[in-house]
């Protein structure tokens, strides 16, 4: 009988949500609903090394140095010489990653011929949440490149 | 996963390891969802948003990494009760006359049908009975009320579902 219970489902970018609100260094999550299928969508978000640079202004250049199976390990260049190596999950609608200094994500879910999209990002160092929010947030503009991004494909 | 390598996760997560922590969110959302959804019914994905940020931002008081999942179910289910509560949508409890029998096709669909006019404090006392196996004890104290309460909530529930709850 308990197959008949109904259950409550969560979908990535409400599990997003949660990570962001409660992982150290998160900061908030900026949303949008792009018009354009999921599968377009998620093909240009998870392309890290050619799209993610773009969409994502203080990083210069992404590289993936291992990848084994949804793990990936990559090495991103900031501006101002700043590196970092992340550590990364990646799969259809979801992808989180997290170096010593930054932790980030992003989040997709179809919704009819639509997708909802969700990113967040920050630093892992005391009072980053206070600062995205006193400050100009990062997501917003993620957002709206992703958006135009997908336009050009 | 074994008993071990999840008290490795949860201690990773509890760490602020963020890789960590969407494992163990993926591993809780589902069980959180279980629970959640019958006692929230329609605003069981708010409840269990809630449930789940609420166990990420406690978790650092967890002092048994094993028993991640009972503590989350104590969240969880008091976050279910207190949403549904905040929906205005709980049930009367009233005796229902209308319930199929054990058998009955009608029953699937009807589940979710009885759940409705329930209260949410009844459909978390059945949840955790039915759906979890607790004892009265345990469920009285997941719910923070004496255990006397659970067995007269039980007792109205079980009516309404009538044979189809009898163990």
């Amino acid at each position: 009988m308990n197959r008949d219970w109904p259950v409550a489902d969560l979908d990535p970018v409400r599990r997003l949500r949660v990570l962001a609100t409660t992982v150290p260094g998160g900061a908030v999550l900026a949303e949008g609903l792009l018009d354009a299928p999921f599968d377009l969508v998620w093909a240009v978000a998870a392309d890290l090394e050619h799209e993610f640079p773009k969409l994502v202004r203080n990083v210069r250049s992404i590289r993936v140095v291992d990848a084994d199976g949804e793990r990936l390990v990559a090495e991103a260049a900031g501006y101002f010489g700043l590196r970092d190596r992340f550590d990364i999950v990646l799969r259809p609608g979801w992808c989180v990653m997290e170096s010593g200094r930054a932790v980030g994500g992003m989040a997709a879910v179809a919704e009819g011929e639509q997708t909802r999209f969700a990113f967040f990002g920050g630093l892992r160092v005391p009072g980053s949440r206070l600062l995205a929010r006193l400050g100009a947030p990062l997501g917003p503009g993620v957002v709206r490149r992703l958006r135009e991004r997908v336009a050009l494909r | 996963m074994s008993d071990s390598d999840l008290v490795d996760l949860v201690t990773a997560a509890q760490r602020g390891d963020a890789l960590a922590m969407q494992e163990l969110l993926g591993l809780l959302t589902p069980y959180v969802g279980k629970l959640c959804g019958p006692i929230a019914l329609q605003d069981g994905p708010d409840a269990t948003q809630e449930a789940l940020i609420a166990i990420f931002r406690n978790l650092g008081r967890l002092t048994e990494p094993a028993a991640v999942f009972g503590w989350a179910r104590t969240i969880a289910v008091r976050a279910a009760v207190r949403v549904a509560r905040a929906a205005s949508r709980q049930g009367v409890a009233a005796p229902l006359e209308d319930v199929p029998a054990v058998g009955d096709p009608l029953l699937a669909s009807d589940i979710r049908d009885v759940l409705d006019r329930l209260s949410p404090e009844h459909r978390a006392v059945l949840v955790l009975r039915d759906l979890e196996g607790l004892d009265e004890r345990t469920v009285g104290a997941v719910l923070a009320v004496p255990t006397g309460t659970v067995k007269s909530r039980l007792f109205r529930a079980r009516t309404s579902f009538r044979k189809a709850w009898v163990r």
